[in-house]
């Protein structure tokens, strides 16, 4: 059976109906004591409220994590996309910076020595299955470059150019076992042959006995008949030991080059050196050691007590 | 409703309100989450007499009128509350098909919050209120009963037993 209700219940929902009415009139009013008693609810239960925040934290962190997944992984890849294409921003833009660097440096060099050069990046390191050391640079006939034409690094001879191609040419290293060059050392003018030994040290063969060579001697390109294949007063290394085994027909030395032949970027092919010798201009300077601190202690003696 | 009952009862909102406020606001579930003292209330009333139901809504309107979260006057949740509760008791009462079916519970409990929610819209209005718009609006309720029926029956249980220890075993479930 339905329930109908009688007077006192009625009366009970009027009463509340009507004090609800009647609280919903004094807040629209304005009347201190409701917002003092909302302030005061408010105050006592922020405790609480911290206290729930705390405790339910890791819960809220993984309904978060749980709700905010497909987006979450979106970003992620979003983000590893980008980092990865910043990455290889910034490896090219470092390869950019050394390559300008070198050739800022190769430069450098063929402009003090006065010769007409033409910039190459080096695109193939050849292969050393046969014994060879070469490169491929990214000029060939059209860009001027011949074959025997000297080929320059920022820090002095590369090697020869071998072969030319339209569009590229193929350059012998100077650390190939069957590169000569005619050398001289910078300041006593002694001539010798230098050959590559497939490392980057090379060997130097004095023509003349009677000289005396030392380490740190610095070798330079003694330059052929028309600038070809060698312009004249190229840096080619520097002396590290010498042979001096007596009954020796010909003085011999060992020389570090001054290239790094597997850090090579950009080189410069030497078209026009005919005409322009540099002499010793070339030498690379000396390394200015670092000079020490040297602290002076003073000290005076105080007089000693007599009795 | 007797003094006992009274004094029974009480500590149970408080805490509702309590794990209310200080733990389900905290949660912020997606569609707008749910309003646990409301929806016990509501179970509360649909296991009581009209008289009792009302005078739940009252206790639990103050409650929720005193929230952080509630925006409108003083009495507002409190006039909702006592007609909701009053209704949803009035109908469950004396009908055993109501009162002894969970199930009919847990829909009375979801249409009874939503249309608690309809009506304090309602009354907001016309105490000039800002509503937002219907969109947001139709999701909000929507989001209501979906958590309402998925939190309904897991406290349903708890509350029927409580409820029966504070009235007497004859309306438990």
């Amino acid at each position: 059976m339905r329930y109908g209700g009688d007077n006192r219940g009625r009366l009970l929902i009027i009463v509340l109906i009507v004090t609800s009415l009647f609280l919903i009139t004094l807040d629209l009013r304005g009347v201190q004591v409701i917002d003092g008693l909302r302030t005061g609810t408010q105050t006592a239960l922020t405790p609480v409220q911290k206290a729930g925040s705390w405790a339910i934290s890791p819960l809220r962190n993984f309904l978060s994590d749980v709700t905010s997944l497909g987006r979450t992984r979106n970003k992620i890849e979003r983000l590893q996309a980008e980092n990865d294409k910043l990455r290889l921003s910034l490896q090219n833009r470092k390869n950019a910076d050394a390559l300008l660097k070198q050739l800022q440096g190769v430069l450098d060099l063929a402009g003090t020595a006065g010769y007409k050069v033409v910039g190459a990046k080096v695109i193939s390191q050849g292969s050393t299955t046969s014994f060879t050391q070469s490169i491929t640079i990214d000029v060939g006939s059209n860009s001027g470059v011949r074959s025997n034409m000297t080929v320059l690094s920022n820090y002095g001879i590369v090697g020869v150019v071998k072969y030319v191609y339209p569009n590229s040419a193929l350059v012998q290293l100077a650390s190939d076992p069957a590169f000569r060059i005619g050398v001289r050392i910078a300041g006593s003018q002694q001539i010798g042959i230098m050959s590559g030994q497939g490392t980057r040290r090379g060997v130097l063969q004095l023509l003349d006995n009677r000289t005396r060579i030392k380490e740190g001697d610095v070798l330079l390109a003694r330059g052929s008949q028309g600038g070809r294949p060698f312009v004249p007063g190229a840096p080619i290394g520097s002396v590290t030991d010498v042979d001096n085994s007596p009954g020796a027909v010909t003085q011999t030395a060992e020389v570090k080059f001054y290239t790094n032949f597997s850090t090579l970027g950009v080189v410069a092919v030497v078209v026009s050196g005919e005409g322009t010798d540099p002499r010793d201009a070339l030498v690379p300077p000396k390394p200015i050691p670092t000079p020490i601190p040297t602290v002076t202690v003073f000290v005076t003696p105080s007089p000693s007590p007599t009795n | 409703m007797s003094l006992r009952s009274f004094l029974y009862s009480t500590p149970v909102f408080l805490t509702i309100f309590l794990l209310q406020e200080a733990v389900v606001t905290q949660l912020r579930l997606p569609l707008g989450g749910f309003n646990l003292l409301l929806i016990v209330a509501l179970i509360w009333a649909a296991l009581s007499t009209p008289e009792i139901g009302a005078l739940t809504g009252f206790g639990a309107g103050i409650a929720m009128d005193l929230s952080q979260s509630s925006s409108g006057p003083m009495g507002q949740w409190t006039l909702v509350m006592i007609i909701a509760c009053y209704v949803v008791a009035f109908l469950g009462y004396g009908d055993d098909n109501i009162r002894a079916n969970p199930i009919n519970i847990v829909l009375l409990t979801t249409v009874g919050v939503v249309a608690a929610r309809i009506f304090y819209l309602v009354l907001g209005i016309l105490l000039g209120e800002q509503a937002g718009n219907l969109q947001s609006i139709f999701w909000s309720l929507a989001g209501t009963a979906f958590w309402t029926a998925i939190i309904s029956p897991l406290v349903l249980k708890v509350i029927s037993f409580i409820h029966a220890n504070v009235f007497g075993l004859s309306s438990r479930i």
